[in-house]
């Protein structure tokens, strides 16, 4: 058993790779160059099935599918990673400050936290997007800060358990500077923790981001996202399945290859010891 | 009565125990010693039917009274194991902690040995759990009975492990490591009583130690291990006076003993404290002056005087602030270089400690972090201040001094004040009273555990140069260019006797002995002049920790390194001090030379400590 996980590469990590790889491939292509045209319709090609030359078929303005789709997932890849990226700078950030002197600073934030952890977040954000109307930096905007609290949790957590070890005391034996001892001593060591749950966090930002989209406040039409091809769809579930299946597989498609992604990468440093 | 024949164990196709053959006769204590990874304990659990699954018996077999009770090739049979286990043989753990449900009180725990292994009524269990806790010395078994774990001391909770273990009366016991958690005088008293069950009951015992000493005190006879494998086998006697193979003979030599002569640098110390014999340990100002003639020192002496009359009363609060103060303005940072050049001459003491209470609060300091900070930035932290609040003193009255190149020896059980003490020294703690001088730059503290102490995520060389950065970031004047740091901190590496290849390396890619080794040139580098090892080699096996020993000898010498050494191992103290001072519960009981104290101890607790090992 433990000969298996010390593999460097785990099935879960070559799985995961490959389907993530192939996704975010699609996405970046995605940006500069589709089959057709996103937006162009064609009333004589209107839901055709999945075929040669619509391999995903088309929908109900004649637009291709696999098109839209690999624009849509460009958007929502971009907006996640966005997403994950300001709430995890601000995690590491108010995490290991709060984590590290504690005090009064600690108890305002985690307390705010805790406020935030009190709403359903899709209500949150809702409430947030309300007050700055919608489109997609808002949408990153408010995404973040719903994301903040579990970062800083996680991260906190880890700051206090490290604080007090005893090469951090022997640190501040050498009168190494504050900051210094956060980032430069503390922070590395937080990290095999903290790339846990960016990537959890990161598979709920595609969710979250999708769900968005699909109730009309995220990407706004006629841009492509998965979310609101799903809720285009909706309408057409019998006459031409496809419509739906496409962009929902490919939800699960992405969110699949990155879960398996991240247990491999979890598998391998924990092998590894770390 | 218990034979082992030629066992061999293996886990998944490594063999931890080779073709071991032992023979354990009724009445018999029997030793197994060996370092860590030797397959002592492996041994043990064999015997006992504890070990894991993954583990196969390869070759050999173990008889009890001539049944067969595991052989080569087949697995763990535990129907004859449960005839055996309990009431015939049991087990004593290392971790008295650990070794007791928590949740459960002490007396029914020992309680249900009796209902699964017995017909006695609830009543009579009750009365022989009472009888067998008052054996095993726990005189208020009735509160005993009725405690959690929690409620009970280290030795308390091992006792208790014991009075379950004999119980049945069983005619073998295996005490693996039953002593290493406890304290010196502690684990005394459980060797007497292992020692008095086995006379009493008579029955056998298997006793595994990594301690020599305990080994030789305890056991009959004694088997030492190495690397799975016996390699000697004998009387106490025979073994540790006489031992035949190289790998005893070492291993009894590096076992710290007062019996055996000190090296070298004891010569130079000699000198150092026959100047300091007359003036006597708890100095007068005066003799200390005529004795170096330091212009910078009566000055001091006055104000520390002042000081510790001003906290006499301290009830009075401001004037204390006030004073300090004017301390830390005046008596600070211009005295440095005159100290340093006096310490070269070897008479100034790098630290002294005058009247030093330790508290420990549990509210907030009334001192703001900066002002923290500021004092222990000035090296010289005057921390003598008011305590409004009720605080639990921990250290009373600490007074002593330790001079350029003298290691002080600081002995005492757990708890007894010796962790709150180093802390207060290096400014860790701010909850005190008194004063304490440095003379040195920034003290540095090597820790006991070497796993923990070394931050995981860096290499070797960045460590090492983590303290030069820090000190030049700190004072400019100290800053140093990347490559000189490099090779200073690779020169480190040399002189703790470590090969420049682990300048990249990670910590969790060296052994113990060497993470050791790294976290004392890591507190060298910056040159300190005085550290703090607090149980520096406890964690180490014998060999390691001997290494170790020799190595900090080295460095002292090389360095002129003054050293505070914290140990509850008083062969340890012995070899590495000049000095040593025993503490007990809060209060230092008694100082003196080494050599002196371990002759002619005056206290009666220090005499405990003595005798104890």
């Amino acid at each position: 058993m433990k000969k298996e996980n010390g593999k460097k590469w785990n099935k879960y990590l070559y799985a995961g790779i490959v389907m993530t790889g192939i996704a975010v491939v699609l996405g970046i292509v995605g940006f500069f160059w589709t089959p057709y045209s996103t937006t162009a319709m064609s009333a004589a090609e209107k839901f055709s099935a999945p075929s040669l030359r619509h391999p995903f078929g088309t929908d109900n303005f004649g637009r291709d599918i696999f098109s839209r789709v690999m624009r849509g997932l460009g958007a929502t890849m971009l907006i996640s990673s966005l997403v994950v990226f300001f709430s995890g700078l601000a995690g590491i950030l108010l995490g290991a400050v709060t984590g590290y002197f504690g005090g009064i600073l600690d108890e305002v934030v985690m307390r705010i936290t805790d406020a935030l952890n009190g709403f359903p977040s899709i209500l949150l954000t809702l409430v947030i997007i309300s007050l700055l109307g919608t489109g997609r930096q808002n949408v990153i905007i408010s995404m973040s800060l719903v994301f903040i609290p579990s970062f800083v949790r996680i991260v906190r957590g880890e700051f206090i358990r490290l604080r007090d070890a005893d090469y951090i005391r022997r640190a501040r034996m050498m009168e190494v500077g504050k900051f210094r001892i956060l980032f430069v001593h503390i922070l590395p060591n937080v990290f095999s923790v903290f790339w846990v749950s960016v990537m959890i966090g990161f598979n709920n930002a595609i969710l979250a981001e999708s769900g968005m989209s699909y109730l009309g406040i995220g990407v706004q039409p006629p841009d492509a996202s998965l979310g609101n091809m799903l809720s285009d769809a909706q309408g057409y579930l019998q006459s031409a399945p496809w419509c739906a299946l496409a962009p929902g597989l490919t939800i699960v498609w992405l969110v699949l290859g990155f879960s398996l992604f991240s247990e491999g990468i979890r598998r391998r440093a924990s092998a590894a010891g770390v | 009565m218990i034979k082992i024949e030629d066992l061999s164990v293996a886990f998944g196709g490594t063999e931890v125990v080779k073709h071991v053959s032992l023979e354990l006769r009724e009445g018999e204590i029997l030793g197994i010693v060996g370092e860590s990874g030797s397959g002592k304990s492996v041994t043990a659990l064999t015997l006992m039917g504890l070990v894991s699954e993954a583990a196969q018996v390869t070759t050999g077999r173990i008889l009890f009274d001539d049944v067969v009770l595991r052989e080569a090739g087949k697995p763990c049979d535990l129907r004859i194991y449960r005839k055996y286990r309990g009431a015939e043989m049991s087990q004593v753990f290392q971790e008295p902690q650990t070794s007791l449900n928590p949740v459960q009180k002490a007396g029914k725990q020992v309680e249900e040995v009796l209902r699964l292994h017995t017909k006695l009524t609830g009543e009579e269990i009750r009365t022989k759990v009472l009888e067998t806790f008052q054996a095993v010395g726990l005189h208020d078994a009735e509160r005993v009975y009725a405690s959690y774990p929690h409620q009970l001391s280290g030795g308390m909770r091992q006792r208790v492990m014991i009075a379950m273990a004999v119980i049945l009366h069983p005619r073998l016991i295996v005490a693996d490591e039953p002593t290493t958690a406890l304290d010196v005088t502690i684990q005394n008293q459980i060797v007497e009583l292992l020692r008095k069950i086995n006379k009493e009951q008579k029955n056998a015992m298997l006793f595994i130690t990594h301690d020599l000493h305990l080994a030789r005190r305890l056991c009959h006879r004694v088997a030492v291990m190495k690397d799975g494998c016996v390699v000697e086998t004998g009387t106490a006697e025979e073994v540790f006076d006489h031992p035949s193979q190289d790998y005893t003979k070492r291993l009894v030599e590096a076992v710290p003993s007062r019996v055996k002569g000190k090296s070298g640098i004891r010569g130079r110390s000699g000198e150092l404290s026959a100047a300091e014999a007359d003036s006597g340990t708890s100095e007068s100002p005066e003799g200390r002056k005529a004795g170096n003639g330091i212009s910078e020192v009566p000055e001091e002496r006055k104000a520390g005087s002042r000081i510790s009359e001003v906290s006499e009363e301290r009830k009075t609060g401001g004037e204390i602030s006030e004073v300090s103060e004017e301390r830390r303005a005046g008596g600070g940072t211009s005295k440095v270089p005159g100290e340093r050049s006096a310490g070269s001459s070897g008479a100034a003491p790098v630290l002294s400690v005058r009247n030093l209470s330790v508290y420990y609060q549990d509210g907030k300091s009334t001192l703001s972090q900066e002002q923290a900070e500021g004092q222990g930035r000035k090296k010289i932290s005057l921390g003598s201040r008011l305590f409004q609040k009720r605080g639990q003193c921990v250290v009373w009255n600490a007074d002593f001094e330790i001079y350029s190149g003298e290691s002080l020896g600081l002995v005492g059980e757990s708890g007894c004040g010796k962790t709150s003490l180093s802390k207060a020294i290096l400014g860790m703690n701010r909850h005190i009273e008194g004063e304490i001088v440095h003379n040195s730059v920034r003290p540095q503290m090597v820790f006991q555990d070497p796993y923990s102490s070394l931050n995981p995520a860096k290499t070797i060389g960045w460590l090492l140069q983590e303290p030069l950065r820090a000190a030049g970031a700190l004072d400019k004047s100290l800053a140093m260019t990347r490559a000189d740091r490099e090779t200073a901190a690779r020169d480190m590496l040399r002189r703790v006797g470590m090969d420049e290849r682990y300048f990249d390396r990670r910590p969790s890619e060296l052994s113990g002995g060497q993470r050791q080794r790294v976290s004392i040139a890591q507190a060298l580098i910056t040159n300190p002049g005085f550290i703090i090892a607090d149980e520096p080699v406890s964690a180490l096996d014998v060999t390691i920790q001997a290494q170790i020993m020799e190595l900090f000898l080295k460095l002292q010498e090389e360095m002129h390194l003054a050293c505070l050494f914290i140990s509850h191992d008083i062969n340890v103290v012995y070899r590495m001090c000049d000095r040593i001072m025993v503490m007990k519960e809060g209060h230092i009981i008694e100082t003196g030379e080494t050599e002196e104290v371990f002759a002619h101890p005056k206290e009666d607790y220090t005499k405990l400590l003595l005798w104890g090992s």
